[in-house]
């Protein structure tokens, strides 16, 4: 050991060099080992990790925005539908009030014409009717006048008889 | 400064034993640093792994700003250790320097030419590396005639000067750092307690600008050796 120990100060120790060389490359391969690794992986996870979330909440508020978006476009037409719904609601009332109005107006001239007619015909049956009734009556006095010689006072009853059943008849 | 060092000779190479320790001593520093910050790893950080994370992403940003298309990727980890590796063994010596018997055992080991020509070697190798990996050793050669071809001994001369700069910076700032606080210390020493209470606020304020020169060394070493990988790894 003694013959390994030289004293001395100018001498080049280039032993130095291989030494530092060496343990300098041994403290990298520890610390890589040790913490470099662990540290940087998970730095890296951690930086994956928070982009990841970036992008996920990107993500999510482009999706809510389309969300709320459609909700809005949906709010939109439904209430263009329901003024719609509403205004041709109004519409066909409106039409359908028309055409009662006109139906009944044209049902009540129809009965009216129909009434009226039906008047007319009645009187005009009437007519005919009175006209038959006086011309049997006539036919049927003269008839009895003729087949009978009366006295005046038989004449008179019977004219009088006669004019009430006329006037019976005629309040018939 | 006058200091004694014990050397070892083994497999023909000559190891300085205070270098070595020194370096050891880093080395496990920032090992159990890294170790007890990084014991508990979840997804939502506690205060242990936040450090860590504002490290990692500290010299990220450093890697980063030497590459910012994404491809230096490969390297974080590099510049990760290299950045607390140099940090630790700028501070270490401030912190505390064992002498035994006249001996010194551990001191910042960056204060010595060797070990920070170690570390610009394992940069500057590590750019060669991953040159020719990506361009192929034609490519790789045929970029030291680029952009033009007059430029191939500047380009040459380049590789040498940048690794002397990159090694001798940080040595000649930590070296003359431990330089300064020595002579104060003999100041202190020299006239009994007029100087010794005179030295105290001189090596305070001495020590604390070394913690700043250390880290700003740290810094730049990480940065220039992200430059000079990047340099290797792209075309003029």
């Amino acid at each position: 050991m003694a013959g390994l120990l030289v004293l001395g100060a100018n001498q080049v120790a280039l032993g130095d060099m291989l030494f530092i060389l060496v343990s300098f490359i041994v403290l990298a391969l520890l610390v890589k080992h040790f913490a470099w690794g662990p540290v940087t992986k998970m730095m890296d996870a951690r930086s994956e990790k928070i982009t990841g979330d970036l992008d996920y909440a990107d993500q999510e508020r482009s999706r809510a925005e389309k969300l709320a978006k459609e909700r809005e476009d949906a709010l939109k037409s439904s209430r263009a539908e329901a003024v719609e719904i509403v205004s041709k609601a109004k519409e066909s009332g409106e039409t359908q009030k028309k055409s009662i109005v006109s139906d009944a107006h044209s049902e009540a001239e129809e009965v009216r014409q129909r009434a009226k007619s039906d008047a007319a015909k009645a009187k005009e049956d009437a007519m005919a009717g009175a006209q038959n009734d006086i011309a049997n009556l006539s036919l049927e006095i003269a008839s009895k006048v003729i087949s009978k010689e009366l006295n005046a006072d038989d004449q008179k009853s019977l004219i009088d008889s006669y004019i009430k059943e006329l006037t019976v008849n005629e309040a018939k | 400064m006058d200091d004694k060092y014990k050397f070892i000779d083994f497999l023909g190479l000559r190891f300085n034993v205070a270098n070595d320790l020194s370096v050891l001593v880093s080395a496990v520093l920032v090992f159990i640093l890294v170790f007890t910050l990084s014991r508990k790893i979840t997804m939502r950080p506690g205060k242990a792994q936040n450090v860590l994370e504002w490290m990692i992403d500290f010299t990220n940003s450093i890697v980063k700003s030497a590459m910012p298309d994404g491809s230096g990727k490969q390297f974080n980890l590099y510049a990760f250790v290299l950045f607390l590796f140099i940090f630790v063994s700028n501070q270490l010596g401030l912190i505390f320097q064992l002498k035994v018997g006249g001996f010194t055992y551990v001191k910042s080991p960056t204060s010595n030419p060797l070990i920070t020509m170690g570390l610009a070697t394992i940069s500057l190798l590590l750019s060669h590396y991953y040159a020719v990996k990506k361009f192929g050793f034609g490519g790789y050669i045929s970029n030291y005639a680029r952009p033009v071809k007059f430029l191939l001994p500047i380009n040459l001369l380049e590789e040498f000067t940048n690794f002397l700069t990159l090694s001798l910076r940080l040595y000649g700032n930590i070296f003359a750092g431990e330089v300064l606080l020595a002579l104060i210390g003999t100041v202190a020493k020299s006239f009994g307690a007029v100087t010794f209470v005179a030295a105290i606020p001189l090596a305070m304020v001495w020590q604390g600008f070394s913690v700043f020169i250390g880290a700003i060394q740290a810094y730049v070493f990480t940065t220039l050796s992200m430059v000079y990988i990047s340099r290797k790894l792209e075309q003029e």
